[in-house]
């Protein structure tokens, strides 16, 4: 069976924002290790990667637009999203509960954002594999 | 309270070739879905929404229970 494009979008995202935050966390990774404090720093790094995604999402999406007949999203598809949201938004509030912790606890705020950053991409990722199974394997 | 699971099986596949050999893109065309989601309801992945399934089954004459059949899911 052929994806859809809805499907095809559903890969697009989770390459782009692997790779995208891939990148960005095997930088920032090293940097947190080595003491590095500014914010401005890591700022800079994930306006750079977000830059990084979009270029990556556009050439995706029109290379998969030229390949596959555009359908708008039907009921199969939302059922999908909606299913797959609300078995991976546990993972994000996990990251929300983690932050607010550490901020109580007066960890670094470059710490903060980044494990707040971390368990967002992880959310999101899982959200975006458990839509892929289901629609390979069904809903 | 435990409820016997059930399990959508359907004709649709049969109707389609009985009906010019229609294609699952011209089905779901007339229906409004994508062709996966057709694909995915033949082969009982996916169970349609009621409006989708009257569709179906306006698209071939027919009534609800002579495109969609329910059956008890076998242990």
């Amino acid at each position: 069976m052929s994806a859809s494009f809805e499907e095809k979008s559903v890969w697009i995202q989770l390459g782009t924002m692997t790779v995208g935050l891939g990148v960005y966390f095997v930088i920032a990774g090293p940097m947190l290790a080595s003491g590095v404090h500014a914010v401005s720093a890591f700022a800079a790094l994930f306006m750079v990667a977000v830059v990084f995604m979009v270029v990556l999402m556009v050439i995706a999406y029109i290379v998969a637009a030229l390949t596959t007949k555009v359908e708008g999203r039907d009921e199969r598809d939302r059922l999908i999203a909606w299913k797959a949201e609300h078995r991976s938004a546990w993972l994000a509030a996990v990251g929300v509960l983690g932050a607010v912790t550490c901020m109580a606890a007066g960890v670094d705020n470059v710490w903060t954002a980044n494990l707040l950053l971390l368990s967002l991409a992880l959310a999101e990722i899982l959200g975006f594999v458990l839509q892929l199974v289901y629609y390979r394997r069904g809903v | 309270m435990a409820q016997e699971k059930l399990t959508i099986s359907n004709t649709i596949r049969a109707l389609r070739f009985a009906k010019d050999e229609m294609t699952q893109q011209a089905l779901a065309d007339r229906v409004g879905v994508s062709r996966q989601t057709i694909n995915a309801i033949e082969a009982a992945k996916y169970s349609p929404s009621l409006e989708v399934a009257f569709r179906i089954a306006r698209v071939f004459g027919k009534r609800l229970d002579e495109v969609f059949e329910c059956l008890p899911k076998p242990r």
